[in-house]
This record gives C-alpha cells, structure tokens and sequence, in this order.
C-alpha cells in the first residue's frame, strides 16, 4: 500500500526507486566495470578506445536498431520473429540495388522500402487476419530467409558481387569508399583517443526517435494503451488494427536501417548463417530494458543499455580468452541473472519488511 | 452459537491504520452481511480471515479453534471459501473438472476415476437443487451458472462459511432469485455466509445480521429486521449523507440522435429520438439487448440494419468518427472495458481526446493535458492525489469520475452510460446521479443502461424498457415504478395480455 514519505525517507527512497527504475543503466555500468577489470588483468589499461568498441560493434548498432522497433512491437503484446530473417533480405536487396546504381540514396531507399514491405507482410496477417504474431512470424522467418537463400544462388556473381553465395558491396563502385570505408569504418574523431564510430550515431538517431515517439506523442501512448488493455483501448476510439500493423512496419524500417549499417560496416551479407538468432538477441536486449513481455509497459531508453550491455559481454569473453562458442551461455545467463533479481528482489525485500514489523509489533 | 468470532482485529499498512479494533462475528446458519463504502476495510478484514495477510493484533475464532497466524491452506481446510467477485473458474475445463481440480477422485493406477466424479458432481448438484450439466464445458455456462459452480465448488470442500463477494454483480434478477433459493437452503442446513453487497433491497431479502463498517472502524451491528435501509446508509456513509431528491424535470431542445428501424447483434427494429438535454434510460434483463444497442450507437458493434442520424447526420464506420460527432460511451464492466491498467491517472484520462486530435496535434502537450485534467478533476470531484499515480490506486467510484472525465473532455455532447455505477460505493453513486442531471442541465444529452430501477427513478426523464432486443415499453419519469418495470422486463405484460 502506498503511503505518503516522511521528509527523513524521501531521499533514500528516491534513489531507490531511481535505481530500480533505470536498473538497465546499473546493470550496464556492472557489465562496465568488469570489462575494465578483464583488461586490467591484460596488462593493458582501459580507455575510450575499448568504449568506441563497443559503441561501434555489430551487437550495439545492428542489434540494438532492430531492438527499437522489437520494443514497440513487445510493449503491443506481440512479438517478431522474423527480424533476423527480413535483415538478410533486406540487406541483400540494398547490397543488389548499391551494385547496379552505385548509388547511397538508392540503396538506402531500398532497404527502408524492402524491410517496411517485410513488417507490412505481417503486420496485415497479424492486424487484418488476426493470426497468431508468433505463428506469423515464424512463417516469414523461414520464408524470408530461405527466399533470399535461393535467389543468392540465381543471380550472377557480377552484380551480388561475389562468388560464394553472399552478396557482397561491389569495391569497383566508386561510392565503395564513401560508404564502406568513411561512413561504416569511419569515426568521429573528438582528438586524441577520443572517438566514436559514425554508425553507432544512426542507432542512437533512431533511439533518440522512437524515446521520443513513445513518450511525446499521441500515437506512442496507444501503443501502450494496446498492450495493456485491448478492449479498453478500442473502446477509448484507438484503432488497435492500425496501431498492431504499425508496429510491425517501423520494426520494418529498423531492421531497413540496420541492413545499411550491415552493409556498411561489415560489407556484406550471407543469407545462409548471417543474421542468424538476431530476433533472440533483439528480444533479449528489450526483456533486459525491462519492458513486460506480456506488454503495456516498458522504457524505450532501456533498449541502448540493454543493446550495450551484450556488447560488452562478447567483449568480455574475448578479452579473457574465452571460445566464441560460450558467448550465447553468458548472454543467457546475464539476462536470466538480471530478470532473476528483477522477480526475486521484491519478494525478499518484502519477507524482510514483514519480519521487520513483526518484531517492531512485539517490541 | 457463533461459528465465528474475530475480536479486536487490528491492521496498519505502512503508516495508515486500515482496520482498529475491529470485533465481528457470525453465527451457525446465519447470513451475515458485511456492509461498507470501498476502502471501508472490508476486503482487508476478509483478507485477514482467509489468511491471506496478517493481522497486527487480534484473535481469530473458528468453531472453538483459535487461529493465531493463520495461512490461507488452513483456513480453507477448517472449512471458510472465498467465492471472489472476479469468477475463479476454469473456462476451458469442464464443470467436474472445476469442482475435482487438485482434488481429483483417483482410480486405478492413479488415474482421474471420471465416472465416479461425474457421479458425485451429480448427487452434489441433487442435493443442492442446482440444474447443471457437469459434463459441459465452463466457458458455456452464463455468469449466473458460473458463480453457482464456485459455490457448489466450496461446499464440496465441506466448506462451513463461505464469503459471496458481491456475488450478485454481474447477475439477472432469475439468477438472483434462483441463487438466493439455494442460499436459504443451505442456511437451513447450517452453513453460513459473509454477504458482501452494495445493493440494499438484497441485503433486506435475504440477510439476518449486519455489521457497517467505515473508514476501518466499526460502525453498527445488528438484526436485519430491526433495521432500515435508510439508517444501514447513514451508517455507512457518516453524517455526510443525504438521500435528496435531485430529480429536476428540464425544457428539452431539438433531437439529437435518431434511429429508426435500427438492428444489429442482439437488438431488432428500434425506433427512437432523443433530443437535446434529454436524459433516458435503458432497463430490461440481462441480456434484454440494451448494451449491445448502446455499444451500436457508438460503433464499437456494426449495425446489420436501419439508420441512425446523430445531429441530423446519419452515422456508420468507425468509433473515432462517432467520437468527432459528439459521442462518447463510459463502457460497462470498468475494469475490463475502461481502465488502462499500466497507465496513470492522467493518462487514462487524456487517451480519447488524443485519438481525436492526433491528426492535427501529434505530439503531447504537457501542459495542456494538465490543465483539462485539472479542469475535469475539479467538475467530477474526483478524489486523488498525483495524476501521475497509477489508475488502479483509486478506489471504484474515483475511476468512474475519471473516466466519466475523459469522455467530457473529448466535448461530446451525447453521453451513453453503460451501466455507469457497477462497483461504485454509495456515497459515489449519489455524485454519480448528480453529475448526469448536471450534464443534462447544460445541455448534453443522456442515455443510460442500468438494471436498477432506483436509479431510473432518481435520474430519468423517461425510461425505455426491452425485452429481447425490442422495445416493449415506455415510460414517463413520474409513471417509473419497480413493479411496473419488472413486468415489462420479464414480458410479463404480454402474458397477461
């Protein structure tokens, strides 16, 4: 029950409750924190460069702008399986329309039409059809890859721009070095050791987008409003169809703006093993946000630290010499660990505030 | 003899003392109605009993055995059930399903033996004069049917005091009757009941003993029949209370909405004009086709016939263009059908009008949504503390006045009020009654469906009676009588020709 705080309790409950309102953030700076110690026990010291890392990596930029998008999605009530599906497609059909034009704009058209076409395919079959978003979703997943798998096989090497079923950005173009090597190599330089690699400013761009769609507008409120109380929301004059197809197409478009920085950071694609369990990571990265899998509530800022936060695992595991096969045990264990405290840590602080009163009672 | 006895309960949540010293008791084969506002301590005090929290102090005395901490394993097994206000029924298990559910009757090699449950569910249904097929699935039982079986559920548990949460709520006056038949008999049999209700004339019908509660203190206890129901509410009210007549008749203006030969799923052929200022109210049974009716002429059902013109423009499509014409309908079943659970207060309130306005506005503007807020707060009296606290910390009556909020603020002109006072305490109900007439005095126009017919009598310049999707009979305010109503609801009239 809640009562109202005394002036001596304010303080510390505040921060309490801060704590436990951005635990992403705390859990992120633990992470942090024993990256640096895994350095430190190189030899080596840590600095901006191991931070411009992880800001830079796959995990963060790929993952993380495909996790906005997955967030929205989450916090409807639904979920999206096939991200890591259309992003093969997706950056495949970009890698194509880049070789043929050697064109940015063009490519960059591309991705954000294929990838809104992939999230439109299921958001009608989940909102218009009203099918199962998992079962939906599992279907586009196998259909998404397998169809650009087949076509990889078809087309001439000439345009994929490589032999050895992937497609590959063409380095005779004369826009290679622009957008290979200045944009998804390229950093900032701040001087010094300072700076921070170009990429990850189009995923914090995106985030800065969404926090602000799902804070500041009207249609982000309905989003929650969906996932918390259907009925409710329908009946308050939200078009829940509209707003369920919708989510699937801005996950569209996150995933269209992650396969250009696929394409520009790692310069190609491989429909057979790349992108393979991104939809895990992505739903991972939201969980450990902390938005309700069941929908309705959750924080769009959480998703950068939860993003992070991954990175900075795999970096941890290298640094300390670890196989790259263990990297999916302790990203499991992390967010098992973290949604864990999350459950448990209530409880027990309850049972502790019982005992509490019971001997301030016979006192 | 008193099967139960509970002496100086007390309990403190935080820094707020929620029950003092409170004493209670029942005896064998008495109805025992627990009166009081939400938030009185009611629920709290039957938390404690059912050992689902502790008491500070106090004892608890069950059938000469004390209970000095209990769990809710014990007292379920010394023979208290809780039949809960929300249906605690499995919807896809069949009805012995429900019943044997942890408790399965086991045969050979540990298997379910079926038939002798099916045999025992039976023999329990004779002996309880309940008519229910214990093979049918639950989520084809009516609401009536299903409240049945939670009761038939407890006494199979041999259990002794049931508590009945407001177990008429969501009922039709045959369930009722059919459920009250079944309470007397098993009084007669020495079972005994916590009856928690907010509906006066039942507690007068079936009852014996009262006990009020307010503000977590007791109040008054007592026999039913040396009592009144006028004095049960001032008990429960305070000194506050005054049951006035507010009931003003008002100059009506041109017509608002008008439909004619209207159909849709559960109402047939209705022809009907309300004009400006007009307050009307709907009444029949449960499932007479009112809601349904109300629910077409906001477009959350799609009409399958017939017109209806609201300010003399004929109407179909979507709920948000309704909402752009000036209508707006408070939903009934407030918990499933209006509250927004993970958002707050304000929240809540602003999420219609944003539907109208997202178009033009997109983004939120803080300021603003806090002053309308404000404005509404101050005109619905709306008891809350931060507008950024979660909806589900106000009590019943306050989400009714906040969502009653949110439908003035979209400047609809054209109020449907589905059953506008379910789960509203009286005090509530009474502001309630006096915000429509408010409403109507400005010149809004009003339609509400409500079962209760005091509540037709205290607001209604006519009341519309339906039977089975159609409109059987009007009435006037002054001609608005229980007897007269019931008649027509049950289609009585037509029998008798």
């Amino acid at each position: 029950m809640e009562q109202k705080n005394n002036a001596k309790g304010f303080s510390l409950k505040s921060v309490g409750h801060a704590i436990g309102q951005y635990s992403y953030i705390v859990v992120f700076l633990i992470i942090l924190a024993g990256y640096a110690l895994t350095i430190g026990m190189n030899g080596n010291t840590f600095n901006f460069r191991h931070i411009a890392n992880i800001l830079g990596s796959q995990q963060t930029v790929i993952i993380g702008t495909i996790a906005l998008g997955m967030a929205f999605v989450i916090i409807t009530g639904q979920i999206d399986l096939s991200v890591g599906s259309s992003l093969v497609l997706t950056t495949g059909a970009c890698i194509l329309v880049f070789n043929v034009t050697n064109s940015i704009f063009l490519m960059v058209v591309a991705a954000l039409v294929v990838g809104a076409l992939c999230g439109l395919i299921n958001g009608l079959l989940v909102g218009l059809c009203k099918m199962p978003p998992f079962v939906v979703t599992l279907g586009t997943m196998l259909i998404y890859r397998s169809l650009t798998l087949s076509v990889v096989r078809e087309i001439d090497p000439a345009i994929t721009g490589s032999s050895s079923s992937q497609f590959a950005m063409l380095s005779s173009n004369s826009s290679y070095e622009l957008a290979r090597m200045k944009f998804g190599a390229g950093k900032l330089k701040l001087g010094g050791n300072f700076s921070i690699p170009w990429i990850f400013f189009v995923f914090l761009a995106m985030a800065i987008l969404f926090i602000v769609i799902s804070r500041n507008t009207k249609y982000g409120k309905s989003i929650y409003a969906v996932g918390s109380n259907e009925k409710s929301a329908r009946l308050a004059g939200i078009n829940v169809t509209w707003v369920k197809i919708s989510v699937f197409v801005l996950t569209g478009v996150c995933v269209g703006v992650a396969s250009v920085l696929q394409a520009c950071k790692i310069s190609n694609v491989t429909p057979a093993s790349s992108g393979q369990s991104y939809e895990m990571y992505a739903i991972a990265s939201v969980v450990l946000a902390g938005v309700n899998m069941a929908g309705g509530r959750g924080n769009l800022l959480g998703v950068i630290f939860g993003a992070m936060s991954y990175a900075t695992i795999n970096f941890i595991i290298t640094s300390v010499g670890l196989s790259v096969d263990l990297q999916n045990a302790f990203q499991g264990l992390v967010l098992i660990l973290v949604i864990l405290v999350q459950t448990v840590g209530p409880t027990i602080k309850e049972s502790f505030r019982a005992a509490r009163r019971k001997r301030s009672v016979k006192a | 003899m008193a099967i139960l006895k509970m002496t100086h309960i007390s309990k403190a949540f935080g820094g707020s003392q929620a029950l003092s010293d409170i004493s209670f008791s029942v005896g064998e084969g008495e109805i025992h109605a627990l009166l009081g506002e939400n938030g009185a301590g009611k629920s709290t005090l039957m938390n404690i009993l059912t050992g689902v929290i502790p008491a500070d102090s106090g004892t608890i005395e069950f059938m000469g055995k004390t209970y000095p901490n209990p769990t809710i394993r014990q007292m379920e097994k010394a023979g208290i059930a809780f039949v809960h206000q929300e249906l605690n029924v499995i919807n896809d298990l069949s009805v012995v399903d429900n019943i044997f559910l942890c408790r399965e009757i086991r045969g050979k090699f540990g298997l379910i033996d079926k038939k002798k449950q099916f045999a025992e569910a039976e023999k329990l249904f004779r002996e309880l004069g309940v008519n229910m097929d214990p093979g049918k699935m639950v989520s084809e039982l009516k609401t009536g049917e299903k409240q049945l079986l939670e009761i038939c559920r407890a006494l199979y548990m041999n259990a002794k005091l049931l508590i009945l949460d407001e177990p008429t709520t969501a009922l039709s006056n045959d369930e009722i009757a059919h459920m009250f038949g079944i309470l007397r008999q098993l009084k007669a049999k020495g079972t005994s009941f916590i009856f928690i209700s907010h509906k006066m004339p039942e507690i007068f019908e079936i009852a014996d003993r009262y006990t009020v509660l307010r503000n977590g203190t007791f109040i008054s206890s007592g026999d039913i029949k040396d009592t009144n129901a006028h004095a049960i509410t001032s008990d429960m009210v305070g000194a506050q209370y005054v049951d006035q007549e507010v009931y003003k008749p008002r100059e009506l203006g041109e017509p608002v909405v008008t439909l004619k030969d209207f159909s849709g799923p559960g109402f047939r052929n209705v022809d009907l004009t309300v004009r400006k200022g007009e307050i009307v109210a709907f009444t029949g049974l449960a499932g007479c086709g009112a809601s349904e009716l109300m629910q077409a002429m906001f477009g959350a059902l799609t009409p399958e016939g017939g017109s209806i013109r609201v300010h003399g423009k004929e109407m179909h499509g979507s709920i948000v263009s309704f909402m752009k014409n000036g209508v707006a309908m408070l939903a009934a079943n407030r918990k499933e059908n209006s509250v927004v659970p993970d958002m707050s207060i304000l929240e809540n309130f602003y999420l219609a009008e944003q539907q109208i306005s997202k178009g033009r506005k997109p983004f939120i503007s803080k300021r603003a949504e806090k002053q309308r807020y404000d404005t509404q707060k101050e005109n619905m009296r709306i008891k809350a503390g931060s507008m950024h606290d979660n909806i589900t910390s106000l009590s019943g009556g306050n989400q009714q006045k906040v969502f009653l909020g949110r439908w003035l603020n979209i400047g609809a002109d054209l109020l449907l009020f589905d059953n506008p006072t379910q789960g509203v305490d009286v005090g509530a109900k009474e502001e309630i009654y006096r915000l429509i007439l408010g409403f109507a005095e400005s010149g809004k126009t009003v339609i509400i469906n409500t079962l209760e017919i005091p509540e037709v009598q205290k607001v209604a310049d006519r009341c519309i009676v339906f039977y089975e999707g159609r409109i059987v009979k009007e009435f006037a305010h002054s001609e608005v009588n229980e007897h007269d109503v019931m008649l027509y609801s049950t289609n009585a009239a037509e029998l008798n020709g």
